[in-house]
């Protein structure tokens, strides 16, 4: 369960005292100087009392996330079970992969083939067995909370390190996925940006990124003249929250649109046509290429997402027909990276909400077990060719280094430099950590 | 802890301390108008029993002091009970009268004593269960998660007493309780801390729980009588502190009333919390509240299932203050203002009559006023032109539509593989007749939530067509004509407002017997009262008995449950009806509620102005739930009135209504705006060309725009479907799209122009009328009129104007 490696919070002495000490510093700060304090001043004390650090280099510069909603069955996938009984192990067959002794199912045949480039964890384990909790909980590292909406690690990113090249921090191929995929408790300008459309369909154009017909970059720039001649006169009435973060768009639109190599990202047209094959032209393919193509020229965090593998019943069917376009596109994905010598700078994460129960059902399909579970991490400065964690016999518990969401994400935030205990000040005043408690995982780093 | 720090809802983002003092002086009177003493009587009943007292001195300037400390407390009367500090215990049995005095105030309580010598042993419900809650034992991070905690599980803020009485002491074969040597029971030894316990140490071996505890083992961990009292009512003191700079401080006292009638001081078992941290901390062992920093807070306690609150203002400290003179027009302005007194802020001033009638065009019908109604308006020297403009708004048709569309809204009118589009067709045009012919609210939800009959004969029925688990039809009615989300407490007591399994149940039971069958139409439905049918408490397992939510338990027998409903839903005997509209309504002219979310209402989310919310409410049902006539009050007070913009006093304010507040237009509105604007027609699925985007009957009809600005897809009831945040799509479709590109060259507007060869000021100012209500300031004539000079690109001109307009921040947003 994700809070298995903390103390629990609310009978924790701990915990109050540590409240309590930021309650005094900040108290204690004003009441010192005697003097009714001025804004900047308020905002300092906050800050001093805030534990907020400088990031480091990391060793990732982008993170790919490709998520597989539903909960993909772990057993069928990256955590086999071949000497566990039938109804435990289910109908499909084993590969060997390219580390040694480990086995994958049998449609992931090419992924392990660059298995010594993969680091496979077989100890993810959370308690949270509904979808959308799953859910949250593998795009923020929080559980669900009634109170506070917390931010997707693509918000996080993008606030932490903001655009580069022109191109938005964070984009989901191919719309935001689900609602824990957004902002939570921070500013709307840290909103993913969505392509609109499926990059797999033919005459895939992202929506209104190039100017409008007629209109040429010189007849755009009067025209962005004149909108800022008529924005200024209400800038200096109002001021409002919600018009600076309009404002945040239009600049990034305004960059987005006046950089050819910013809007070619998008294209991938651009792309060879062997390549595109070797990718696979489907979902799968066309949504890794271009996933591929925006962390090449900048993007920070890319989110897709790929079939649903919610596979109550009949899980054979399910796995032939969705997971060779994923294991072609997805081992492609990896030897591209690595070939453009992008993969020891790009993480890729690959993870659902949970894993699938043990046994088979009546349908002969799984249910939700977010007991243990797989996530496959590549690149970005994870060793390549090692297995973290392992589950039991059954595949029902970790059997050793059992792996909370809090650990996955503080060690994916380590990567990208970031310590993952610092805090982001949420509405009132609020410090909160980017993730609460949770220890880096040291073996996974190469 | 953290993860169930409640959603700030009073103003938090506190800026400046000091510009405040810039307001002219004015000495802070200090005598003292009330002496406050709680509880306001004591009733003491076995000599485990004790009370806890509380003084507060209010001073005539509004702030409040903790003078408990201070207060000479004297017995008037038999000496029944022994005072220690401030705390009252039985001596003898009898009736003797409490005298506090403090600077020249005196202020008697009557004390009641009775069983004074009588010992009263450890009960389960009474005093074991509330030590779980106390120290965190059953919250969802410990035991109280689904599947415990360590192998230990209670039922999570102790929602079932007796399947945690068998788990202590049947489970694990008892060796969580050792009855010889009851210290050295597992439960106490893990408590305290004396052998490891992934949750710490909850409190000490020589603490209140830690006896209690024991006592309770030691007898045998008797299990209560069934006719043992419950509590049934919850009291915090004080109700209302403001204080005086940060550090001064408040004691607070919980007094939980039984069954039997017998009262009891449980600050000491009490669950405190603060709804801002920052203004208002509270000790959460003594029940102490220290002022933070400027700002507003509400002290919670929870004890049992209850949950009650108290609301705390903190000021600056010797913050001095001019109150505004300005005449309140109604009482909408007379309780914004008294609440900002309250709060040492001065109101903004009323908006000029250009900003007035475009923010009351579009938050009225949608759109903005033309250029004819415009310079109409601007003319009218008459001193109630704004009132007749409000009157003569409410009677348009594009009024009705707006409220249909948000009650649309509310009511998921969206077609699916189960309700077909001609089903939600005519469920529309039932609810747009409803409205449009101003049947009185009440009489409309009643007639919407008793409809018997096929979906497209009686399209009413839809409502139960759209949602068919009886459950969540339970829980939609309880959110959108109550404002309340129970959902929790399907599967547990709510864990932040007071509603338990039995409430939810027994709400939903009301629901249990509505029959659904199909019709001779396969896309036909009928709704019908099957008569029979009980819903199953999940965890007593037994059937639930009807009982109005936070009501009485009427008779069903052989009626129409929904009936019986319905009829307690809209009436003067469900408060939470009127309030749930008014503060719907008021959002709609605010942007925020008083409540907010809307449809969040609990009592760790109270309103912002209490006073306020329950005027609105009494004066809509004294109206017979007129909506126009309330409408009216609101548009016409100068609360709805002021600018936007802040003054130095409220520059911080953001719940309070000290200022307009600038609102991003809704995307339907948005859409039919820029199509009025640019004399453009839209098509959407099964409307006729021309029609507004405010008129969409089916949830399911949307286009890329619509969807883009965020239009609620109706798929839940929730107020959160609305989408109000900007996003890069939205500023790419607006700077490059087809809506604003493709709708300036197709509609003509500018064809106009060079027909009538209008000069380049003139185009400027009628553009500038059109879209945002106003006439151009010279500084812009002069940025703009340049792109005129060649006369080749007179078109080309006019579009780039007319497409900065539509761009600009001005246009997107109501001010």
């Amino acid at each position: 369960m994700g809070h298995k490696n903390k103390k629990s919070t609310s009978c924790n002495p701990a915990f109050f005292r540590r409240l309590s000490r930021r309650g005094f510093l900040t108290v204690g700060a004003i009441a010192g100087t005697g003097l009714t304090l001025p804004d900047l001043f308020r905002l300092e004390s906050a800050r001093a009392d805030l534990k907020d650090y400088p990031n480091f280099e990391g060793t990732a510069k982008s993170i790919i996330h490709i998520y597989l909603p539903g909960g993909m069955a772990h057993q069928e996938s990256f955590d086999p079970k071949p000497y566990a009984p039938i109804e435990y192990r289910g109908e499909m067959r084993q590969v060997k992969t390219k580390i040694p002794g480990k086995l994958f199912g049998e449609t992931l045949a090419k992924t392990a083939q660059v298995a010594d480039k993969l680091t496979i964890i077989n100890s993810m384990s959370h308690g949270e067995a509904a979808h959308e909790r799953g859910t949250h909980n593998m795009y923020t590292g929080y559980r669900p909370s009634p109170a506070l909406k917390y931010p997707s690690i693509g918000t996080i990113i993008s606030q932490q390190f903001g655009p580069r090249n022109n191109l938005p921090p964070y984009v989901c191929i191919p719309n935001q996925p689900n609602e824990f995929a957004g902002t939570g408790y921070l500013s709307s300008s840290f909103a993913p940006f969505s392509l609109g459309s499926d990059p797999a369909n033919s005459g895939f154009k992202v929506r209104d990124l190039n100017m409008y017909a007629g209109i040429d970059e010189s007849r755009f720039a009067t025209r962005r003249s004149a909108l800022e001649a008529v924005n200024d006169h209400f800038k200096k009435l109002e001021k409002s929250d919600k018009l600076s973060a309009m404002d945040t768009f239009y600049e990034r639109a305004y960059s987005l649109i006046s950089s050819p190599q910013a809007r070619e990202a998008f294209d991938l047209n651009k792309e060879d046509a062997k390549l595109r094959d070797a990718y696979g032209r489907n979902t799968a393919g066309a949504r890794m290429l271009m996933a591929r193509r925006l962390v090449e020229a900048g993007v920070r965090l890319v989110n897709l997402t790929y079939g649903g593998w919610d596979m109550h019943s009949r899980i054979v069917a399910g796995f032939k027909s969705q997971m060779p376009a994923f294991d072609q596109a997805f081992s492609q994905l990896v030897k591209d990276l690595d070939q453009r010598g992008l993969l020891d700078s790009t993480l890729i994460m690959v993870s659902s909400e949970f894993g699938r129960t043990p046994k088979m059902n009546k349908d002969a399909g799984r249910d939700h077990w977010p007991k243990v579970f797989s996530v496959v991490l590549a690149g970005g400065g994870v060793k390549r060719g090692y297995v973290y964690g392992a589950s039991d016999a059954t595949a029902t518990e970790p059997e050793r280094d059992p792996v909370g969401c809090q650990d996955l994400f503080a060690t994916v935030y380590h990567t990208m430099g970031i310590n993952s205990d610092k805090e982001i000040m949420a509405p009132g005043d609020r410090p909160i950590e980017i993730v609460n408690g949770g220890k880096v995982i040291k073996d996974v780093l190469a | 802890m953290r993860s169930t720090i409640i959603r700030p809802v009073f103003f938090n983002t506190l800026a400046s301390l000091a510009v405040l003092c810039a307001v002219s002086a004015q000495a802070a009177d200090r005598t003292i108008v009330k002496l406050g003493v709680y509880p306001p009587s004591v009733k003491l009943k076995t000599a485990k029993d004790r009370q806890s007292m509380v003084v507060q001195a209010i001073y005539a300037d509004g702030v409040t002091e903790d003078v408990t400390s201070q207060t000479a407390f004297t017995l008037e009367g038999p000496a029944s009970v022994r005072i220690d500090g401030r705390t009252l215990y039985p001596l003898a049995d009898g009736k003797t009268e409490l005298k506090c005095s403090y600077g020249g105030k005196e202020v008697k309580i009557p004390v009641d004593v009775v069983e004074a010598k009588a010992a009263r042993p450890v009960s389960f419900k009474l005093d074991v269960m509330p030590i779980f809650m106390r120290a965190g034992c059953n919250t969802g991070s410990c035991h109280g998660s689904a599947r415990g905690k360590d192998g230990f599980n209670l039922s999570l803020f102790g929602f079932d007493p007796d399947g945690d009485h068998y788990r202590i002491t049947r489970e694990q074969l008892g060796r969580r309780i050792n009855l010889a040597v009851p210290e050295a029971s597992l439960m106490v030894e893990k408590a305290v801390g004396a052998v490891p316990h992934t949750g710490g140490k909850c409190f000490d071996i020589d603490s209140e729980y830690s006896k209690d505890l024991i006592e309770w083992i030691a007898n045998s961990c008797p299990k209560d009588p069934a006719d043992i009292p419950t509590c049934d009512a919850l009291n915090i003191y004080p109700k209302q502190a403001v204080l005086d700079g940060a550090g001064a401080t408040q004691q607070m006292t919980v007094v939980a009333h039984y069954t039997d009638g017998s009262e009891r001081d449980v600050t000491h078992l009490a669950l405190f919390q603060s709804s801002n941290d920052n203004s208002a901390t509270i000790d959460k062992l003594s029940g102490l509240v220290t002022a933070g920093k400027r700002g507003e807070a509400f002290i919670m306690a929870r004890f049992a299932s209850h949950t009650v609150g108290s609301q705390f203002i903190v000021l600056p400290k010797g913050l001095v203050f001019e109150p505004t003179k300005e005449k309140p027009v109604n009482y909408v302005d007379e309780l914004v203002l008294s609440k900002l007194k309250k709060l040492r802020m001065n109101p903004s001033p009323v908006c000029s009559d250009e900003v007035f009638v475009r923010r009351i065009y579009i938050d009225m019908i949608g759109m903005v006023p033309t250029r004819e109604q415009y310079e109409k308006f601007i003319a009218d020297k008459s001193p109630d032109k704004r009132a007749k403009l409000i009157d003569e708004l409410l009677q348009r048709k594009e009024f009705t539509e707006l409220w249909v569309s948000k009650w649309a809204e509310w009511l998921m009118m969206r077609s699916n593989n189960r309700v077909s589009y001609k089903a939600i067709v005519l469920y529309y045009n039932w609810l747009a007749d409803q409205i449009g012919s101003n049947v009185p609210l009440d009489k409309m939800v009643i007639k919407l939530l008793t409809a018997n009959g096929g979906t497209f004969s009686e399209p009413a029925t839809n409502y139960y067509e759209l949602e068919t688990n009886n459950l969540k039809v339970a829980e939609n009615v309880a959110q959108t004509f109550m404002g309340m989300r129970i959902q929790c407490a399907q599967c547990h007591n709510h864990p932040f407002d007071r509603w338990t399994q039995d409430d939810y149940y027994s709400f939903a039971a009301f629901f249990a017997q509505i029959g659904r069958k199909q019709a001779e139409d396969y896309r036909e439905r009928i709704i019908y009262n099957r008569g029979s049918g009980e819903v199953r408490h999940v965890v007593t397992g037994k059937n639930a008995v009807p009982v109005f939510l936070g009501g009485r338990q009427p008779d069903v027998k052989g009626k129409d449950r929904r009936v019986v409903m319905a009829n307690w839903l809209a009436s003067p005997e469900n408060p939470y009806f009127a309030q749930n509209f008014v503060n719907r309504i008021w959002q709609h002219y605010f942007g925020i509620g008083i409540i907010d979310p809307v449809d969040d209402i609990r009592v760790s989310n109270p309103p912002t102005n209490p006073e306020l919310l329950k005027e609105l409410a009494k004066r809509f049902t004294e109206s017979g739930y007129d909506f126009r006539k309330l409408i009216r009050e609101i548009c016409n007070s100068h609360t709805y009135q002021r600018s936007t913009k802040r003054n130095k006093s409220n520059e911080t304010d953001e719940t309070n209504f000290a200022h307009q507040s600038i609102r991003r237009i809704k995307a339907e509105s948005l859409l039919d705006i820029i199509s009025q604007v640019t004399h453009t027609k839209d098509k959407f699925r099964g409307l006729p060309l021309g029609s507004r985007a405010v008129q969409i009957s089916d949830g399911a009809t949307s286009n890329y725009f619509l969807t883009t600005f965020g239009r609620a897809t109706r798929e839940t009831v929730c107020s959160c479907e609305v989408k109000m945040e900007p996003s890069l799509s939205q500023a790419l479709h607006l700077l490059n799209g087809e809506t604003v590109n493709g709708k300036i060259k197709s509609g003509g507007v500018i064809q106009e122009y060079a027909k009538k060869k209008a000069s380049p000021d003139e185009v400027i100012t009628d553009l500038y009328i059109v879209c945002l209500s106003r006439k151009p300031v010279e500084e812009e004539l002069a940025k703009l009129r340049p792109m005129f000079s060649d006369p080749k690109n007179y078109t080309k001109a006019c579009e780039d104007v007319f497409w900065a307009l539509l761009n600009s921040r001005e246009f997107l947003f109501n001010h």
